[in-house]
């Protein structure tokens, strides 16, 4: 597999809305070629493309929903306690755009 | 001996007769808690638990956990008081719920004394990445050893005696990793057993909530006592508990073993070696039938790396709520992104990120075929493959780790070539959900080393027959991290 | 160059189940900041979701009522963005197995009826609330995880008209099937619009534009309209349309830029781990359909068939849920079906329209007014004296009954009393009488209203007039 850019790297980065210093970029690509070489391990697997995904470890399947049943909304004050920036009873951010 | 050295049930006598108070009890622990220079805690709640304790009420004489202390590691919701993660991206913020688990030991009134560090966010093995530093190992005094994470502080806690048990959670292995590493019993059911709600989320399809002890009998008390469907939990099972697990007996004829060829033949330390072959002869003796067995090789060796893609991924997504806006240390910037971009920056350890971005990566549209459902593919032929060799055996029994806890100078969380299965086996127990606990085995020059048990889904009947099992082969039980009384 | 509009809808339905998708808080509107969420909502670390059945059930009922095949099991996956209004950084949604496929209605277009396809109806959660001020913006999460429905139908609409018939069409199923008040005012129900112009008969699809923002079904074909005329003038002039995201201007009735379409966000969309899949039974799925409250069209053949409405006035009362409930309260009630349709679309409608206000604000409760029109009924009070006591009724929360005795009105109904009064008007008016005789019908209402006016109103018109009519006859 094709050496990661640190352009792509720094993309993905941005996506998540994270930001690394150059070096931490350079670890990340270093590590990248040793992830996506072991990457291939899994490919490596005899009959792996005609397997089905696992998400849950074995079948939990239920029938059982939550009843629509309301329960006592947290108060104000509490809701916001650990907000740093409040204002009006509101989460307060940097003016929204798009 | 003090009290607070005995096992649960011995100190539930003791309570019971009036030989001792919880109030004793937590201040003792409080004491070697403060006294502690392993970096085990996030927080110390001195006031909080003496006042549990004065107000506990009367005894209850059929309650093993009343008045019992124990620490929870610091990514378990606890309403009140402040939990971190051990990130800075947590620095402050106080949960305003518990976690059902802690809600269940709190109406049992066991007394929670601290908040025990981890590797941040959960996601390490090395107890080394928690915003503290790193969490050392009581059985080396002098700090070079490691304990092993994620659930470093917790196994510290109880090693060292502080805490008869401590809550702990596994995605990979950690609970029952760091059990090898600190003479520990470390117990993950099976996946759904014990409810993950306020459990602050690593990979939930591999997430598990665990119990490090100093027994197989207490771990096997608490894990039973904190079991159970919650609704609040939809992944929870309403499988029912099985309450007749104290009556379980240590007779393991007729039982059926396999060891993993490829796992006990990976490069392990002699001494671990020796002392697991000796086990297996005990256990024949015993009327066991134990026999080597054969996992598909092309499955052992992408263990890890379906591990790192599956579980980073969830995790990218799983921290995606943590950007400073609703809580955490308060952000701004020019825009929203930029202020939300500023908080994941400076909160996130540079570990963290890259794994995020790795999780990330597998997600992208253009390489989720390859990398991540490729992966959960991977796990699905795993699992079919646990679940072939226990259509057969009842248990799988190999050595928990290959070595003694290596040395900080040894050892990093970075991505390494260097891959052994002996190192990365015990996901096998998270992949499949199957419950699994690690058992002391020995010592090596004074650190300890375990062998793990692992049975189908459910069938935490087997793996407490054989871990009682082997527990009486060794003798080794309630170890602790002190002067006298290590045997 | 005749150019034919290519258009989907893509609508959200906002469900008024009493707790919201995942969260077990309680589903408001207009209730003060944050007063209305759990930790959930917030995206607390550590906290789960778990499935709201009702939100299950309202799903199950639009899909049926859309002909849709509906998955036997429900799987949910994550969205993965960051938004300032999506506290976990995702949304739990339905991307690769939505609850309903496939399904249809039938629109009104110029030729008659079209059908027009469904693709998919999901279930997902609302984001947060947000209000933008100068420099900053303020974050409510009232309605953070809100049951939401997804409903996109294939591009096949063509006009502006069918378009907004469509929107009606699903607005009527929501609102009868009591899943969602259905209004794009307040936000319950919402619109976005892809539309793209290609030459007649070409097959190939020109550039999407979005259009969002659209507040009410009649801007929603106004907006199409205005698009059709601004893409064909792109593409008469020899340009090319923009692949871009436009709002509807409400004041100046266009749509306007909004921001370019850059290449379609990747979503990283994954299986939600925290939800185990649930699987639906056949009795469940038929219990829930047959729980359904009557649609439109149920209704609207049972007001024809039982209850002999005309279909004028029967295709008022399905124009709206609220009226047609109200209207169904006041038979139950007892109240005659001709009676309440006319006092519904006369007295009250008129009281709606001068005071400007909505059906739902409606003072009068639906028992008080069918005793009303009870007593009109019975004979005890005529329909002037109702009149009367209705506006009493519209300020005061008395029964019409206390009101009736209270402003001194009975009908007087008793024959052997009103003989005596009519002989007396006929006595009085000898000209009316010979009038009547020679044909002149207005000679009978006026003696009728004679009596009427001797009785100060109190007589019932329909006894009077009998009596009137006897006594001529042997006059």
């Amino acid at each position: 597999m094709e050496k990661i850019s640190i352009a792509v790297l720094k993309k993905a980065a941005h996506t998540l809305l994270l930001d690394m210093s150059e070096e931490e970029y350079a670890l990340l690509q270093s590590e990248f070629d040793i992830l996506l070489n072991q990457m291939d391990l899994i490919g490596n697997i005899k009959g792996i493309d005609d397997s089905a995904p696992m998400t849950f470890p074995f079948d939990v399947t239920t029938e059982s929903m939550r009843e629509d049943a309301p329960q006592d909304p947290t108060p104000v004050a509490e809701v916001l306690k650990n907000t740093g920036h409040v204002y009006a009873d509101q989460v307060k951010l940097p003016k929204v755009v798009g | 001996m003090n009290y607070l050295d005995m096992t649960i049930v011995e100190m539930h006598h003791a309570l019971i007769e009036g030989k001792t108070t919880p109030i004793e009890l937590v201040r003792e622990a409080i004491k070697r808690a403060k006294e502690d220079t392993n970096n085990a805690f996030e927080l110390i709640l001195e006031e909080q638990a003496i006042k549990e304790a004065e107000t506990i009420g009367e005894p209850q004489p059929h309650n093993l956990l009343w008045g019992i202390p124990f620490v929870a590691k610091d990514n378990f919701s606890t309403k009140g008081y402040p939990t971190t993660a051990s990130s800075n991206i947590l620095n402050g913020f106080i949960p305003l719920y518990d976690a059902t688990v802690i809600a269940k030991l709190r109406e049992l009134k066991a007394i929670m004394i601290a908040k025990a560090t981890l590797d941040e966010l959960a996601m390490g093995g090395s107890g080394t990445t928690g915003h503290r530093g790193p969490t050392f190992n009581p059985y080396d005094r002098s700090h070079q050893r490691m304990i092993g994470g994620s659930s470093a502080g917790s196994a510290a806690s109880v090693s060292a005696g502080i805490v008869p048990f401590a809550l702990g959670s596994d995605t990979g292995d950690s609970v029952r990793k760091p059990a090898s590493y600190a003479g520990l019993v470390g117990f993950k059911p099976t996946w759904g057993r014990i409810s993950r709600y306020g459990l602050f989320p690593f990979a939930p399809s591999l997430d598990h909530v665990g119990v490090l002890a100093r027994s197989v009998a207490d771990a096997t008390i608490v894990a039973t006592a904190i079991s159970g469907y919650d609704p609040n939990d939809a992944t929870s099972s309403a499988n029912p508990v099985p309450d007749d697990l104290h009556l379980v007996t240590s007779d393991v004829s007729g039982m059926r073993i396999a060891v993993i060829k490829a796992i006990v033949n990976s490069p392990h330390d002699k001494v671990i070696k020796q002392k697991f072959e000796l086990l297996t002869s005990e256990l024949k003796q015993r009327g066991a039938q134990v026999d080597l067995v054969s996992m598909r090789r092309d499955l052992l060796d992408a263990i890890y790396p379906i591990y790192i893609t599956l579980s980073c991924a969830e995790a990218t997504s799983n921290n995606a709520n943590l950007d400073g806006i609703k809580f955490g240390p308060a952000t701004w910037g020019a825009t929203y992104a930029a202020a939300m971009m500023a908080a994941r920056t400076k909160g996130f350890s540079e570990l963290i990120k890259r794994r995020f971005i790795i999780g990330s990566y597998a997600l992208m549209r253009e390489n989720q075929a390859a990398l991540f459902l490729r992966a959960q593919k991977g796990r699905g032929m795993i699992v079919a493959e646990l679940k072939r060799i226990l259509g057969h055996f009842d248990l799988i029994l190999v050595p928990a780790a290959p070595s003694i806890a290596p040395r900080f100078i040894d050892k990093t969380d970075k991505l390494s070539e260097e891959y052994l299965i002996a190192d990365n086996h015990l996901v096998l127990g998270n992949f499949s959900g199957f419950p699994s606990m690690t058992v002391p085995l020995g010592l090596k020059e004074g650190m300890p080393f375990g062998v793990n048990v692992m049975a189908k889904a459910f069938d935490e009947r087997a793996v407490l027959k054989l871990a009682l099992a082997v527990e009486e082969v060794t003798g080794l039980k309630s170890l602790m991290a002190k002067g006298g009384d290590t045997k | 160059m005749n150019f034919e509009a290519v258009i989907g809808l893509e609508i959200h339905v906002e469900m008024k189940t009493k707790s919201k998708m995942f969260s077990a808080a309680p589903v408001t509107y207009g209730a003060p900041a944050n007063s209305a969420t759990l930790p959930l909502d917030l995206a607390h670390p550590g906290t789960m979701p778990r499935l709201n059945k009702q939100a299950v059930i309202n799903a199950i009922r639009v899909c049926d009522a859309l002909h849709m095949d509906i998955d036997r099991e429900i799987w949910f996956d994550r969205k993965n963005y960051f938004y300032s209004d999506l506290p976990k950084g995702y949304q739990i949604t339905q991307n690769a197995r939505p609850i309903g496929k496939n399904g249809y209605l039938f629109v009104k277009s110029s030729n008659g009826l079209r059908r027009i396809n469904i693709t998919r109806l999901h279930l997902e959660e609302d984001t947060a609330m947000q209000h933008h001020f100068r420099d900053y913006t303020l974050l409510d999460y009232n309605r953070s995880g809100i049951p939401l429905m997804e409903i996109v139908s294939e591009p096949e609409l063509h006009t502006g008209l069918e378009a907004a018939d469509y929107l009606d069409k699903i607005r009527s199923i929501v609102t009868f099937a009591d899943v969602s008040t259905g209004k794009m005012e307040e936000g319950s129900l919402r619109c976005d619009v892809n539309i793209s112009l290609r030459p007649v008969g070409a097959s190939k699809f020109g550039t999407k534009v979005e259009v969002k923002n659209i507040n009410s079904i009649s801007n929603v074909a106004k907006a199409i309209d205005f698009e059709i005329k601004r893409q064909a003038q792109v593409l008469i002039a020899g340009q090319a349309v923009a692949q871009e995201t436009r709002r509807f201007d409400d004041s100046l009735k266009e749509t306007v830029s909004m921001r370019m379409k850059t290449d379609s966000v990747d979503y990283k969309y994954f299986t939600e781990p925290n939800l185990v899949p649930v699987r639906l039974s056949e009795e469940f799925i038929a219990a829930a359909i047959a729980g359904c409250p009557d649609l439109a069209e149920a209704k609207y053949k049972r007001y024809i068939e039982k209850l002999g409405l005309s279909e004028y006035d029967a295709n008022q009362l399905v124009a709206s849920q609220p009226l047609c409930k109200y209207f169904d309260e006041l038979i139950g009630f007892g109240a005659n079906p001709k009676a309440a349709t006319n006092w519904l679309s006369g007295e009250i409608t008129g009281y709606l329209n001068k005071t400007n206000t909505t059906f739902e604000q409606f003072p009068i409760s639906s028992s008080r007014l069918a005793e009303l029109l009870k007593l009109i009924e019975k004979g005890t009070i005529s329909n002037k004296q109702a009149r009367e006591i209705l506006e009493h009724m519209l300020i005061e929360q008395t029964s019409p009954s206390v009101l009736a005795e209270r402003l001194g009105m009975h009908q007087i109904s008793d024959a052997d009393a009103l003989k005596t009064i009519v002989a007396q008007v006929l006595d009085e008016n000898g000209q009316s009488i010979a009038d009547f005789k020679q044909g002149k019908d207005r000679a009978f209402g006026y003696l009728v209203g004679q009596v009427m006016k001797k009785t100060g109103g109190k007589a019932n018109p329909g006894l009077a007039s009998r009596l009137v009519k006897e006594a001529l006859s042997r006059r």
